[in-house]
């Protein structure tokens, strides 16, 4: 005689589950990111998220021109990374530098940075403005959330915050990771692909994860 | 004697940019004037808020013959007793500073000289314009809040030192940061300055 399981669910209500509070309202980028003014490194007025930011793919950092410690490591791993997505810079993918100090670094001081390390390319552009609106850019972009390192303007270096405006899409990496970490985080931000496509990326990563297993016994790059 | 919200005043007066390399040959050069005197206040309360944290604000004050200008900038308690952070209402910072004070109540009276005064009042002035343009640096007020009472307080030892200071740093000796939440830093922070400054604080009858 066939014994009849008395099934229980372990959840009572699914519906519930991962919904937003009840009047809630997703936060998108014009309430996030600071329309403050700024200068280009090539004078232009310009306005934050007006202008530079709103429905675009952005890589953003900070830095100065009299910075010895990482900024010029900093600077020369956003050279590779521009030179790696060449085809899409100034198109659908813009890097920003600002300056964290706006004081030392006039639109003439940006350029010559730029000049120097190699930086004056197509969809980069280096960003100057008053210390009061750089600060409310820095802490809406890069706050730790924690005042002995908010405080401390250097600790705001070492991070590369990536947002893709139009899907509303943030994250960030740590510029000296790997160029590679660096491709794979912008790639996190990029524009949803069809779904063909996905099929083929994993297409050709699986190749190429099998070409590293044959050629070192293990998977060492990708 | 007449009486004007500093923080008002002033922005409206455009005051002079005071610029790092010459802020310190202006307080060097600075004589006590005998006609005008500069208080910076110190105030805060606990056990006021749903957390036990309280009002802390930093005020400023001019005084002269027959007028006084005054501000006060920090948390307070709003209408439903809720922590507000912004320029403190009058009858808040007139009422704290009258009324019988609670023996955990905390108020540190220095005077200071005029370059000191126009710098905190420029940083007071910052936070205003973060408050009117909704572009405050943390989502938490109680982040806010600590620091510009670090930045008010520090402000005075630029030049000299005429604060004995606490290094609020979160370093390995800054006991407050370490055994506070960010609400009842403030409170802390000038309950110990003033046990480090007793013997510089100005009693409100002077």
């Amino acid at each position: 005689m066939a014994t009849r399981i008395k099934r229980r669910e372990l959840f009572s209500s699914f519906a519930g589950i991962g919904a937003s509070p009840a009047g809630a309202q997703v936060c998108t980028g014009a309430d996030l990111i600071p329309n403050v003014p700024l200068r280009t490194h090539d004078g232009a007025a310009v306005r934050f998220y007006d202008d530079l930011v709103k429905g675009r793919q952005v890589i953003i950092n900070m830095m100065y021109a009299h910075c010895e410690a990482f900024c010029p490591a900093i600077t020369s791993r956003l050279v590779e990374i521009h030179q790696a997505l060449a085809p899409r810079m100034g198109r659908d993918l813009f890097m920003y530098s600002i300056t964290l100090k706006p004081e030392q670094d006039d639109p003439a001081a940006l350029e010559a940075f730029a000049k120097m390390h190699g930086a004056l390319l197509p969809g980069w552009t280096f960003l100057t403005g008053a210390a009061y609106d750089i600060d409310t850019l820095r802490f809406a972009l890069f706050r730790h959330d924690h005042i002995k390192f908010d405080l401390d303007p250097d600790s705001h270096t070492g991070k590369l915050r990536i947002i893709n405006d139009a899907i509303n899409r943030w994250t960030h990496v740590a510029p000296l990771a790997s160029k590679m970490t660096v491709l794979q985080h912008i790639s996190w931000a990029d524009p949803p692909k069809s779904f063909e496509q996905r099929v083929e990326e994993n297409r050709r990563l699986q190749l190429a994860i099998d070409k590293e297993h044959e050629l070192y016994g293990y998977r060492k790059i990708v | 004697m007449r009486r004007c919200n500093v923080l008002v005043l002033l922005l409206a007066n455009a005051p002079t940019l005071l610029f790092a390399a010459n802020v310190c040959e202006q307080e060097a050069q600075s004589t006590g004037s005998t006609t005008q005197q500069y208080y910076m206040i110190l105030a805060g309360q606990t056990d006021v808020f749903y957390d036990r944290s309280g009002p802390t604000f930093v005020m400023l004050q001019r005084t002269a013959a027959d007028e006084t200008d005054v501000g006060a900038f920090g948390i307070y308690a709003g209408a439903r007793r809720q922590p507000v952070f912004g320029p403190v209402p009058a009858s808040v910072y007139e009422q704290f500073a009258s009324e019988p004070r609670k023996p955990s109540d905390v108020v540190l009276r220095l005077a200071i000289s005029k370059p000191q005064y126009e710098r905190t009042l420029q940083v007071l002035q910052t936070w205003e314009r973060r408050v009117r343009e909704k572009a405050l640096l943390y989502p938490e007020i109680a982040m806010d809040n600590i620091l510009l009472v670090k930045q008010a307080t520090e402000e005075l030892n630029r030049c000299s030192t005429t604060l004995v200071p606490y290094e609020l740093d979160w370093g390995l000796e800054d006991g407050i940061s370490e055994h506070n939440v960010a609400s009842r830093i403030p409170y802390e922070y000038f309950r110990e300055l003033a046990r480090l400054n007793a013997a510089r604080h100005v009693p409100d009858t002077q």
